[in-house]
C-alpha cells in the first residue's frame, strides 16, 4: 500500500515509517500541513496518516480540504487530544479513525490495516465467511462446520467485526471502541475475558482454532 | 510643574465626598439666599403697610380738622420721639411741623417713596454726634396743596438683615470647610482599608499566599470585596496545595517505576547478558512504560474532568441501558475471576452529565472491586432510586473493604493503602470516579459493603448518588 505519513515530529514519523516499510507497504512523509495537501493531491494514496496538531495547516484542515476535493483516501488522525469531544471533531472533519498518542506502533498497523480494507469497493455483504465458519447478518445466525452455534448479541457483534476484519490483526482497543463503543481503557482485560468466551464457542468444539491470539498486538480472526 | 497632590486628594472617596460638599454647601447656600431675600422683601413690605396705615391715619384728621388737624396729629405724635418720621409741608414748601430737619435730598419715585439717611442723635446722646441712620418714607400731598412726609426709620432691621447676611455666608463657608474635612477624613478612612487590601494583593502577588484582607464585619461594600478578595486566595492557596501534592505525588509514585526501568535496561546494556535476557528487559521495560503512560494518561483526564469543560455538553439521559451495558462487559470478567456478579437496574431514571463519563465511573468502580475482592467473593451493580428519589449507582464487593478512617483519602489523587501499593494500576481509579461525580454534583458514598459473610471481608460499597434533575 501507499501510504503518506503527515507529521511534523520526525522521530515520530521516521519510527511510523520504518515499521510500516517492514511491513511492506511503500510510505511517504510531509512535515507540515501544506506540503501535506500537495503531496497528497500529486499523487494518489491508498492511506493517510495525519497528525493533528501541524505547523503551516493544521491536520483537520488539511483533512477538510482534502474532502473538498474529492479525496477519498481513508485518513487515520493521530492526536494527543484524545477526548470525545476532539474524537467527534475529527471524524466531523473527514477523518475515518482517531488514535490517540501515545500508542504502540502494533495498534497503529492494525488501524491502517483495518482502514485499507474499508477501502475494498464494499458490496452489502449478509453473509460473512472465515473457513467453514459462516455468519448470517439477515437471519442473525453462525454456523460452524455444519453446526449451529449460539450468541449473545455482544457476542455476535464481536464475532461480526471479527470476521470483517478476518486475517487482520485487531486489538483491544480497536474492539472496545467498535464494538462497545467506550474510548476509555479498563485497567482489567475485560476484552480478553469476552475473547475467551466467544473462542469456547466458536473454537473449543472444533479441531482447528480460527481465533488467534497476537502477542502484544491482539487477536487476528483467520482460517 | 505641578505639585503632587497628597494621596488621599487622589481618592475615589475623597473626590466624591468633595463633590457631596459642594453640592450641599451650594443646596444650602440656596435655601439661605432663599430665607434673606423672602425675610429682608417681608421687612421691606412691612415698613410700606405701616407707613400706608400711617397716611390713612393722617388723612382721616385731614377729613375730620383740616390742615389745622393734621398738624396738631403731627405735633401730638412727635413730642416726646416716635418712631414715625413726620414732616408737613405747606404749598410753598415750607415745613410746618415734623421730626426731620428738612426734605431729605433724595427724588421721590412716581408713588412718592423714597429711600433716604439722616442723622440722628443716639439715644441719651444729647452731643452734636449724629448717626446715619436709613429710612423709607412717601411724600403725599393730602389736599390744598399741603403734602404729608411719613418715614420709617429701618436702620435696626437692615443691620438685622446685614448680620444674617454675615450669618448665612459665613455658614456656607463652614459647609464647605467642614465637607472639605469630612472628604479627608472619610477618605484617609478608605483608602486605609483599601491600601490594606492591596497591600494583601501585593504580598500574594510576591508569593506568600497566606495573608488575608482584614474584614471589619460591618458587611458593608469594602467588607465584602475583602470577603471576595479571601475566599478567591482560600480558592488559590488550595489550589496551589492541590497541584503541589500531585507534584509530590507523582514524583512518589512514578519515581518508582522509573528507576525500576531504568535499572533494568542499564543492566541489560551492561555487558554480560545474554541476547536473551536483553530482550526480556526490553519487554519489561514496555509493559513498565505503559503502566507509566497509564498513569499519565488518568492524571490527564482528572485535571481534564476537574477544569469542568465537559459540563458544557451535558444531556439528560437515562442512565439503565449504559449500567446494563457495563454489567454485560464486566459480568464475565467477574465471573472468571470466581465471583458471583449480580445486577439490578432501575429504569425511567433521569440525570444530567456526561454519558461516556457515566460509564468510565462505572467502569472505575467495577475494576476496582474486581482487584480488590478476593476469588469466590460477590460483586453487584445496582441502578435505584434512592429513599430520596436522587439517582444511585453503586457497585458493591465482599473485598477486605476500606477502614473508615481511609475512605476519604483513597479518593484523594494517588492515595493507595499500604496493603495495595504492589497491585497494578495507576491508583488513579477512585480519584478519577470523584472528579466525575465532582463535576456532575453528585455525592459519592464509600460504605462497608454487605458485610462478611461465609469468611469474606466486610466489604465496600461505592455508591455515586446524581442530584434530583428538577
Amino acid at each position: 500500500m501507499r501510504i503518506l505519513i503527515i507529521e511534523d515530529d520526525r522521530e515520530a514519523a521516521n519510527y511510523i515509517r520504518k515499521g510500516l516499510k517492514e511491513c511492506g507497504h511503500v510510505v511517504d512523509h510531509a512535515v507540515d500541513g501544506e506540503e501535506g495537501l500537495a503531496m497528497s493531491r500529486s499523487a494518489e494514496y491508498d492511506i493517510l496518516v495525519v497528525d493533528r496538531m501541524l505547523p503551516k495547516l493544521d491536520g483537520l484542515s488539511v483533512i477538510e480540504s482534502l474532502r473538498d476535493e474529492g479525496v477519498s483516501s481513508p485518513v487515520l488522525i493521530l492526536s494527543a487530544l484524545g477526548e470525545v469531544d476532539h474524537r467527534v471533531e475529527g471524524l466531523k472533519a473527514g477523518g475515518d479513525d482517531y488514535l490517540v498518542k501515545p500508542y504502540a506502533f502494533a495498534e497503529l498497523l492494525a488501524r491502517v490495516e483495518a482502514l485499507a480494507r474499508r477501502r475494498d469497493p464494499e458490496v452489502v455483504r449478509t453473509k460473512l465467511v472465515v473457513g467453514d465458519l459462516e455468519m448470517d447478518l439477515l437471519a442473525r445466525t453462525v454456523v460452524r462446520g455444519g453446526e449451529d452455534i449460539l450468541l449473545q448479541p455482544r457476542e455476535f457483534r464481536l464475532l461480526e467485526f471479527l470476521m470483517k476484519h478476518s486475517g487482520q490483526v485487531v486489538t483491544r482497543t480497536m474492539l472496545l471502541e467498535k464494538v462497545w463503543d467506550y474510548h476509555f481503557d479498563p485497567q482489567t482485560n475485560v476484552i480478553d475475558v469476552h475473547i475467551s468466551r466467544l473462542r469456547s464457542k466458536i473454537d473449543k468444539p472444533f479441531d482447528e482454532a480460527l481465533l488467534h491470539t497476537v502477542r502484544g498486538a491482539g487477536y487476528r480472526l483467520q482460517a | 510643574m505641578i505639585r503632587r497632590l497628597p494621596s488621599f486628594v487622589r481618592t475615589t472617596a475623597f473626590r466624591l465626598t468633595l463633590l457631596s460638599a459642594a453640592l450641599f454647601a451650594l443646596s444650602s447656600f440656596l435655601i439661605l439666599a432663599f430665607v434673606y431675600a423672602a425675610s429682608a422683601g417681608a421687612a421691606l413690605q412691612r415698613t410700606d403697610a405701616i407707613i400706608v396705615d400711617e397716611f390713612a391715619a393722617v388723612e382721616r384728621r385731614y377729613d375730620e380738622s383740616g390742615i389745622d388737624g393734621v398738624n396738631r396729629y403731627i405735633l401730638q405724635r412727635t413730642v416726646g420721639g416716635s418712631d414715625f418720621l413726620y414732616l408737613l409741608i405747606n404749598p410753598n414748601g415750607r415745613l410746618l411741623s415734623g421730626n426731620l430737619n428738612g426734605m431729605p435730598d433724595v427724588v421721590p419715585d412716581d408713588e412718592g417713596w423714597l429711600d433716604f439717611v439722616y442723622g440722628r442723635a443716639p439715644a441719651g446722646d444729647e452731643s452734636e454726634a449724629r448717626d446715619s441712620r436709613r429710612a423709607r418714607a412717601r411724600l403725599v400731598e393730602i389736599g390744598d396743596g399741603y403734602s404729608v412726609f411719613i418715614g420709617v426709620d429701618f436702620e435696626d432691621e437692615d443691620r438685622l438683615i446685614g448680620r444674617m447676611l454675615r450669618a448665612i455666608l459665613i455658614a456656607s463657608a463652614l459647609v464647605i470647610a467642614l465637607g472639605i474635612a469630612s472628604g479627608v477624613v472619610v477618605s484617609r478612612r478608605f483608602s486605609r482599608r483599601l491600601d490594606a487590601i492591596n497591600t494583601v494583593a501585593r504580598t500574594v502577588k510576591g508569593g506568600d499566599l497566606s495573608p488575608r484582607a482584614p474584614r471589619n464585619g460591618s458587611g458593608d461594600e469594602l467588607d465584602e470585596l475583602s470577603s471576595n478578595f479571601n475566599a478567591m486566595l482560600e480558592r488559590l492557596e488550595e489550589l496551589m496545595h492541590r497541584m503541589r501534592n500531585v507534584g509530590d505525588s507523582i514524583a512518589h509514585d512514578l519515581r518508582s517505576p522509573l528507576t525500576r526501568m531504568r535499572n533494568r535496561m542499564e543492566d541489560a546494556l551492561r555487558a554480560g547478558g545474554t541476547r536473551q535476557s536483553r530482550h526480556a528487559a526490553l519487554e519489561q521495560a514496555l509493559i513498565d512504560s505503559d503502566e507509566l503512560l497509564g498513569v499519565f494518561n488518568a492524571i490527564l483526564s482528572i485535571s481534564r474532568i476537574e477544569a469542568g469543560d465537559r459540563r458544557e455538553s451535558f444531556e439528560r439521559f437515562d442512565p439503565a441501558p449504559l449500567v446494563s451495558d457495563m454489567g454485560e462487559l464486566y459480568e464475565p470478567v467477574c465471573e472468571d475471576s470466581g465471583h458471583s456478579f449480580g445486577m439490578q437496574v432501575e429504569e425511567g431514571l433521569l440525570i444530567r452529565g456526561d454519558r461516556s463519563l457515566f460509564s468510565q465511573a462505572m467502569a472505575n468502580m467495577l475494576d476496582n472491586a474486581v482487584k480488590y475482592t478476593p476469588d469466590g467473593g460477590a460483586i453487584q451493580l445496582r441502578l435505584r432510586r434512592s429513599s430520596d428519589g436522587r439517582a444511585e449507582i453503586s457497585v458493591t464487593d465482599t473485598g477486605p473493604g476500606i477502614p473508615e478512617a481511609d475512605r476519604l483519602r483513597v479518593i484523594q489523587r494517588f492515595v493507595r493503602l499500604e496493603k495495595s501499593r504492589n497491585q497494578p494500576g495507576s491508583g488513579l481509579g477512585l480519584s478519577l470516579v470523584k472528579a466525575i461525580a465532582d463535576v456532575h454534583g453528585a455525592e459519592l458514598r464509600l460504605e462497608e459493603g454487605a458485610g462478611g459473610v461465609d469468611g469474606h471481608g466486610p466489604g465496600l460499597r461505592i455508591a455515586m448518588i446524581f442530584p434530583a434533575d428538577e
